[in-house]
């Protein structure tokens, strides 16, 4: 019961961090209707350049904060320059994704390029070790937590009592009768893209923060279980994305413990595999399938 | 042999095989329109086969390796069988695609298919021993003079691409390889010609798989060793980035783009000197060249360096006039053949 309630722990935060990678990845999905493999080494991108700053000393959280915006910005210009061009121009969905897929192989070579293949390390920031409700975990997992937490609430702040989520989600539900509404739908494609890349740098980074040791495969290894979590919510439904990291992070946490650590990824993998297979609109989500790719 | 003879063995060995692959991939994503990213596996569930049926009892060499079976078959009889092994997995791997999803969704589950088999094999070290992989896989010209040995096993597996070759041409040409363009073209309307998609895309994957399992079997058998971090997903992105380069339906042009990128490139980015302060730096320069080229000619020239030829037919349609025959020549009704 003891090991339960522990692996419960460990499957919270590491849920955390999958719930704020899959909230973006769904964001992207919801808003342009395309599987971005990319996403994956803009992750391994922000924990490179987080890495860079605080070889410069700087504060841990503030280039988690500074991460999180350079990435963004790299997601918007992915979008505008990749990605958008080749939906307007017909793409095929397949060839979409081996797009997607090449682009972050290119992206994950370049930081091989610059910064070497060899693991790096923040060094030891996760701070002391709690023990609450007989779970253990690192301050710096509490705050990670706790700063996921924060985040979802702001979000679900935005899409419900601003203008600006208002046009979001309609943008994501009807695209073509959002623009007839005058929503300029382009720029509020530019402000998703911007705000779901703050999500994967911020998620680069905790992963960095908690695993400790990492090198330029940590974002794509991770962006499958984020992947599985957004699909298991239903992709383009953000609170569908935030219960299904919790939910993989856990049941990944869980079957660790009493089966074997080996697989604990191959459990996400078959949580993605079955739901896509069984039920791809996930838990929460709506018919998407028959949506055409928009940019 | 000298270091420079060697080096053109394994490079001819090393074209060889991925030949092999690319013509497997061919048939199952230019000719029959299946997006198959995890056909890395059937490699390695061919290399696998062959090692597991030619290294003997994993007691062997000092017993450092645990695998299951582990028999000594000849070259041969274990070669049919990867073949066979590759076979059975690519329509294990054919059977999750015939749910219909959208087509990203289906290249995801082959993706998260090739990740998982990779996990699962590095991580249980009973099975094929795990992350460490086999090794000592035994090679049939070991016994050999050295001077031509190795050469006698390029001309083997040159045999095994000839032989590939013609098998290739009775599927991508003739009635067959038309049934499987339909089908990548428009399912629905080759369904209502009488084609059995179901048929049709096990079947694909099965040959192509067979391929695979061939081009893993012989690349092991000649590396000697075999393990997860040698079939990672980025390995059938580059098998699909010599198709598209080439282009994808040509026979010819897959050729040629297998020669281009698996060869010319990610082999001769070994040879810009190495610059100390960076390891790792050009082999990422091939990996980097290797995406920036997908994108390029997707976005550019989808169709690759060679089009895909389609059919011509000299019979017209009505009297006189070239209506019937010429435009989208695949698609005009010929006499039944």
């Amino acid at each position: 019961m003891h090991l339960l309630i522990e692996a419960i722990g460990f499957g919270v935060a590491s849920g955390a961090v999958l719930a704020l990678g899959a909230v973006g990845f769904t964001l992207q999905f919801g808003i342009s209707n395309v599987l971005n493999l990319t996403y994956g080494s803009l992750m391994s991108l922000a924990a490179f350049l987080a890495l860079f700053m605080i070889n410069l000393g700087w504060n841990v959280w503030l280039t988690m904060a500074i991460g999180g915006l350079l990435i963004g910005i790299a997601s918007v210009a992915l979008n505008r320059g990749l990605l958008a061009p080749l939906i307007g121009r017909g793409m095929q969905r397949t060839s979409l994704i081996i797009v997607t897929a090449s682009a972050g192989i290119v992206l994950q070579y370049v930081i091989v390029a610059v910064a070497g293949p060899s693991t790096q390390s923040y060094g030891n920031l996760q701070g002391a070790t709690l023990h609450f409700l007989g779970w253990t975990l690192t301050t710096g997992q509490v705050v990670i937590i706790l700063l996921t937490v924060a985040l979802m609430a702001c979000l679900h702040l935005i899409l419900t009592r601003t203008q600006l989520g208002r046009a979001m989600r309609a943008t994501s539900a009807n695209r073509t009768l959002a623009r007839s509404c005058g929503i300029p739908t382009s720029r509020v494609s530019d402000i998703a893209w911007f705000l779901s890349g703050v999500l994967c740098g911020l998620a680069g980074i905790a992963l960095a923060i908690t695993i400790e040791s990492f090198d330029f495969t940590i974002g794509p290894i991770f962006l499958v279980p984020m992947i599985a979590a957004a699909v298991l919510g239903g992709v383009g439904q953000p609170y569908g994305a935030m219960v299904g990291g919790l939910v993989v992070g856990v049941v990944s946490q869980v079957s660790a413990a009493y089966w074997d650590p080996a697989y604990e990824n191959v459990v996400a993998l078959a949580i993605l595999i079955i739901m896509l297979l069984v039920r791809p609109r996930g838990l929460f989500g709506a018919n998407w399938s028959s949506r055409k790719l928009l940019a | 042999m000298s270091g420079i003879e060697f080096y053109i063995v394994v490079l001819l060995v090393y074209l060889g095989t991925d030949l092999l692959a690319a013509w497997g991939l061919n048939l199952e994503f230019g000719i029959a329109g299946v997006a198959n990213l995890a056909f890395i596996v059937v490699v390695a569930a061919g290399a696998y086969t062959y090692s597991i049926l030619s290294l003997g009892p994993d007691t062997g060499n000092g017993g450092f390796q645990q695998y299951v079976l582990g028999f000594r078959f000849p070259f041969f009889v274990a070669v049919v069988a990867a073949a066979l092994a590759g076979a059975a997995v690519g329509m294990v791997i054919g059977i999750t695609g015939l749910k219909r999803i959208r087509p990203d969704y289906q290249a995801m589950v082959m993706l998260v298919i090739s990740l998982m088999a990779a996990t699962v094999v590095g991580a249980d070290s009973g099975f094929l021993n795990g992350l460490a992989g086999l090794s000592l896989v035994p090679n049939p010209f070991s016994s050999l003079n050295s001077t031509f040995g190795p050469w006698v096993y390029v001309g083997m597996v040159a045999f095994a691409c000839l032989v590939g070759y013609f098998v290739m041409r009775r599927f991508t040409g003739g009635p067959m390889g038309r049934r499987l363009r339909a089908m990548r073209d428009d399912e629905h309307a080759a369904a209502a010609m009488g084609v059995s998609v179901v048929r049709l895309r096990l079947m694909s994957q099965a040959v192509g798989g067979a391929f695979g399992g061939v081009s893993g079997a012989l690349l092991v058998a000649f590396i000697g060793g075999w393990s997860p971090g040698g079939w990672a997903y980025v390995e059938t992105l580059a098998l699909l980035t010599a198709i598209i380069v080439g282009g994808m339906g040509n026979d010819f042009g897959v050729s040629i783009g297998t020669f281009l990128i698996a060869v010319l490139l990610l082999q001769g980015v070994q040879f810009l000197p190495p610059i100390r302060s960076h390891s790792g730096l050009t082999e990422a320069l091939g990996w980097i060249v290797l995406g920036v080229l997908t994108i390029a000619f997707l976005w550019i020239r989808p169709q690759g360096i060679f089009r895909e030829r389609r059919p011509r037919y000299r019979w017209r349609l009505g009297a006189g006039t070239r209506a019937g025959a010429d435009s989208g020549a695949g698609t005009s009704p010929a006499p039944p053949s």
